[in-house]
């Protein structure tokens, strides 16, 4: 990834997020809102929420077949007057949107929200050719013009108040100070209608691809998208290569629930299909249109059986609404691309396991992400194997085991559980030893090494002096009460 | 007449002995006859989840042979049933005669409330508490297992109890078993919330499934002197009225 | 620019990532995509539904679409045809003003029903010029067109309304389908700060599945063909992203106006 990573700060970042409040006013609205409200949109489909199952075997068969898809996908495209190319790393996809700038004489782009183009390390590589970067998406603007990175899929700019957007734009666009959104949208508005309308190029992601009739597809309730995408000369759209289906009716469906993942809304404001340029014979739209498909670490995802599921993703950030450790830390914790539970799993298999260990070991496993997916996919799972090849290393991935010491202990464990008798007398000997640690209302107060950070905050139960086993005897013999 | 083979796991066993106390207690009432085999251990949870297989499929074989003669097993944990049940099938991917032996003792282990209600039929059980309970779903019971609507069945007809539901009784307690001790502040942070949530719903006691959960909330709420009680499901309903407060 | 696509490569990296030998590529692609001439029961059965429909079932649409679009911002106002459309359009350019600078001027699409509208002469009196976004047959050279594209790009961004027609107009999403063809040009909808669509009630479906349907498995409408080009618009365009308050009105046409020419 040529994006910084910072995924080693997990912890860190995480105890910083926890402490601002804002941020934590923020993740809960998200949360609150949107989390019952795609469930709620879920059950309100015509075919009830058994739909993201149908998606989940739709994303399936294309996934295992996405060598055929990407090949009618590029055929179609080519025939409706499109180019297309195989970026294999994120410096192809960059070198090769750099050569389209530079054969256009491009000097100033406007962009549509992309993750796949943060992924890549885009911006930078543009703004070092010196071609002005103007991202259009209104939270996307916000944080370009803060200088920051997204903090959410959907709603890059959430962890910012109006008053800090109001001080942020008076400063930097030389407007007089206002804290009312309307009144902060229409300045955004002002000034990126002029940009659209100078634009040389304008660079889009893509959220579904449609092999059949060789289209990407790019929604937004802003419309940012279609006007980067119709008044610039040239378009250059950059996909991940799972972001297609095969037929036309697979991409009704899966974006019917795109719309209901992202947003809880039956279809998103404005979505536009584009295959090509018009040609010669058309008034206006680009003259050119190049789609640009990356592989960038997918195609090891997808060799790998257990990880493939990953690449069913839409991109809806459902999973994000619904985590409850997301909804504590924000994304910028996560320190890379992709965060919240998609990222969990996502960003170790992308930058490392060992890189982003805290990413799949810093999560409670409580499977509200399945739940929220509108794809059904089994993200639990996924953190659970991240997990089992963290434990004893893995060539293939280039991890080595987490922690020694603590397999040393897990294997003493796993000994004593298969041998009662000893398993009985380690049990006693700890009840004896927890004695020297002192007790409130009968829970211990404070315990060293790893426990030390339960017993910061919270009280913890001593082992009991008798333990249930050895009180069964009597307990069954007695009398009913 | 039903009969149970009573797996305590190691949190109640070694922690909460009481808990176990009270569902013998429970089920005596109840005329459901017991037996507890002593070599029980550990269903090898705590590995799974931090990823040592090898190690936990060590567990689950003491488990499996330990259990698999018996008709009807319970267990007052969500968690350790979901790992019995889900997880099991998948250490042996690679050794097909444990898988099956793993599948046939996973079918008949079940978690205290839906023994109670879906095997049993069971719904009032003859117990008072005089006070206002809440419920706490774990996530394990409610998402892997999808037990939800039993233990307020259970609730619900307890003499003498009035019944609230918290905010967000679904969203995790942030307990995740070694996550709580590795992750402190994240941890902390969405206990302080589930703290929250129960005071705001007013309720005198929290009533749960799972001790992992209910630990973690009891440490919290002594901590900060809260006074309110927590209790496993099998104290609520083991208790009957003229027991002490 | 003669550019190795690197696709080659590419597919032979997915295709051993996949565990895939054998050249089968062919039967699998049979497999995978599947046949619009043999639409399966449900979608037969959508298709049916959109023949059949009688001037009751459309006029249910109409509402619905109605109270669809409400929380969308959408305007719809049924017309009896297109004198009347007209007439309001003329009323509703009397009514507003641009947004950008005070000279208002109206954008066209080239197109059947909106030259039923004889929109220049309902809007003479009010001395508002029409311009029509389309080549009109005399550009031949690469160069005229080049200079007429410029003229329409100035005339649509200096318009403050732009009128359209569509394909067709989905009752449960309120959306508006537009398929791109050379006399209907895109910034038409999407520049003014007002836009204009006008259709007939027989051009409403009920949903993103009839739609489908259509495009996927009706003879007809596959014919036509899904051009380079499509467009899918449920309202006038809004933002959550600044504390997740709703603003209506982001970038392209802050108000849309929906007429549906009903006949009655």
């Amino acid at each position: 990834m040529s994006d910084e990573i910072l995924t080693d700060k997990y912890v860190e970042n995480s105890t910083r997020a926890i402490e601002d409040d804002i941020l934590q006013g923020a993740l809960g609205k998200i949360q609150s809102g949107l989390a019952k409200a795609t469930q709620a949109s879920y059950r309100q489909l015509d075919e009830g929420p058994e739909l993201r199952m149908t998606a989940h075997d739709i994303r399936e068969k294309t996934i295992n077949n996405l060598d055929v898809v990407l090949t009618q996908l590029a055929a179609k495209v080519r025939e409706n007057g499109g180019k297309v190319y195989f970026a294999k790393t994120a410096e192809q996809a960059v070198a090769y949107t750099l050569d389209v700038a530079r054969q256009f004489k491009v000097k100033q782009v406007v962009k549509g929200k992309s993750m796949v183009s943060e992924e890549i390390g885009l911006n930078p590589a543009l703004e070092a050719q010196g071609i002005e970067v103007n991202e259009t998406d209104l939270g996307e603007y916000i944080i370009q013009v803060a200088g920051e990175k997204p903090s959410h899929i959907i709603a890059p700019a959430i962890h910012k108040t109006r008053e800090q957007v109001g001080r942020l734009f008076a400063e930097h666009l030389g407007v007089p100070y206002t804290d009312d959104p309307p009144e902060l949208t229409r300045i955004a508005r002002k000034a990126l209608r002029d940009k659209f309308l100078q634009a040389d190029m304008g660079i889009s992601g893509c959220n579904l691809a449609c092999a059949e009739t060789g289209h990407m597809t790019v929604v937004s309730n802003e419309g940012n998208i279609r006007m980067s995408t119709t008044l610039p000369r040239v378009h250059v759209a950059i996909m991940g290569m799972e972001r297609v289906v095969a037929n036309l009716e697979d991409h009704d469906i899966l974006f019917r629930l795109l719309s209901r993942g992202a947003a809880a809304q039956k279809l998103g404001g404005c979505v536009s299909y584009i295959g090509g340029p018009g040609g010669p014979d058309f008034p206006d739209g680009p003259e050119a249109f190049h789609l640009v498909i990356l592989d960038n670490g997918r195609s090891r995802i997808l060799a790998d059986p257990k990880f493939r599921e990953i690449l069913y993703c839409i991109r809806c950030s459902a999973c994000l609404n619904a985590c409850p450790v997301y909804g504590k830390i924000g994304g910028h914790a996560y320190g890379a691309t992709y965060c919240g539970p998609i990222g969990a799993v996502l960003t170790p298999l992308m930058v490392g396991m060992n890189k982003a260990k805290d990413l799949c070991l810093g999560e409670t496993l409580c499977g509200a992400c399945r739940q929220a997916c509108s794809v059904n996919i089994d993200l639990p799972r996924m953190l659970l194997e991240l997990r089992y090849r963290l434990a004893y290393g893995d060539d293939d991935w280039q991890t080595k085991q987490v922690s020694p010491l603590e397999k040393t202990i897990h294997q003493a464990w796993a000994f004593l559980a298969g041998h009662p008798a000893l398993y009985r007398a380690f049990l006693k000997a700890g009840a004896m030893g927890q004695k020297v640690f002192p007790k409130y209302r009968g829970m211990i107060r404070k315990m060293p090494g790893p426990v030390a950070g339960w017993t910061r905050d919270r009280d913890i139960q001593p082992l009991a002096h008798t333990p249930f086993r050895e009180r069964f005897k009597t307990l069954s013999s007695k009398k009913v009460r | 007449m039903a009969h149970a083979t009573l797996f305590i796991q190691c949190i109640v066993d070694g922690m909460y002995p009481e808990v176990g106390e009270a569902m013998v207690r429970l089920f005596q009432r109840l005329g459901i006859t017991m037996d507890y085999p002593e070599n029980q251990t550990c269903c090898g949870q705590p590995s799974f989840n931090s990823g040592y297989r090898k190690e936990a499929a060590k567990a689950a074989k003491h488990y499996i042979e330990t259990f698999e003669n018996a008709g009807t097993i319970v267990c007052p944990s969500g968690s350790c049933v979901s790992m019995i049940r889900n997880h099991y099938p998948e250490l042996f991917e690679d050794e097909p005669g444990w898988r099956e032996r793993a599948e046939r003792v996973g079918k008949r282990t079940f978690e205290l409330t839906e023994y109670l209600v879906d095997v049993l039929g069971f719904k009032n059980t003859g117990a008072y508490f005089n006070g206002k309970v809440t419920y706490h779903d774990s996530c394990h019971l409610n998402r892997y297992l999808g037990v939800s609507s039993q233990p307020r069945e259970l609730i619900c007809r307890v003499a003498g109890l009035t019944f609230v539901e918290m905010e967000a009784s679904d969203k995790c307690c942030g307990f995740g078993g070694a996550f709580s001790t590795k992750y402190p502040d994240i941890s902390t942070a969405l206990v302080k919330e589930k703290v929250q949530n129960i005071l705001d719903s007013g309720a005198d006691a929290v009533v749960g499934c799972d001790m992992g959960c209910l630990m973690n909330i009891q440490g919290y709420l002594n901590r900060h002197n809260y006074p309110v009680r927590v209790m496993h499901i099998a104290q609520l309903l083991a208790g009957v009225k003229g027991d002490a407060a | 620019m003669p550019i190795h696509t690197n696709e080659t490569q590419f597919i032979h990296d997915i295709r051993a990532a996949l565990g895939i030998r054998a050249n089968n590529s062919d039967a699998r692609q049979k497999e995978i995509f599947t046949d619009p001439a043999q639409p399966p029961e449900a979608q037969q059965m959508l298709l049916d539904t959109i023949c059949a429909r009688q001037h009751s079932d459309r006029m249910d649409l109409l509402d619905r679409l109605s109270r669809e679009a409400v929380p969308l911002n959408l305007k719809v106002i049924p017309m009896k045809n297109e004198a009347e459309a007209a007439k309001a359009i003329a009323g509703l350019v009397a009514d507003t003003t641009p947004e950008w600078g005070d000279k208002k001027s109206v954008v066209q699409w080239d197109h059947p029903m909106i030259k039923a509208l004889a929109l220049d002469s309902a809007l003479k009196d009010q001395n508002v010029p029409v311009y029509t976004a389309a080549f009109d047959g005399s550009e031949t050279s690469h160069n005229q067109k080049n200079l007429k594209r410029d003229q329409i790009r100035e005339q649509v961004t200096a318009s403050y309304i732009g009128v359209t027609s569509a394909d067709f107009c989905l009752a449960d999403t309120a959306t508006l389908v537009m398929r791109s063809r050379p006399a209907e040009a895109r910034s038409v909808s999407l520049l003014p700060s007002i836009h204009v669509a006008v259709i007939r009630k027989e051009q409403i479906l009920s949903d993103m599945k009839e739609l489908y349907a259509l495009l996927k498995f009706d003879p007809d409408t596959r014919g036509k063909g899904l051009p380079h080009h499509m467009v899918m618009i449920s309202g006038p365009s809004k933002t959550a992203d600044i504390e997740l308050v709703m603003v209506h009105g982001a970038h392209g046409p802050r108000a849309l106006y929906l007429y549906v020419i009903t006949g009655e």
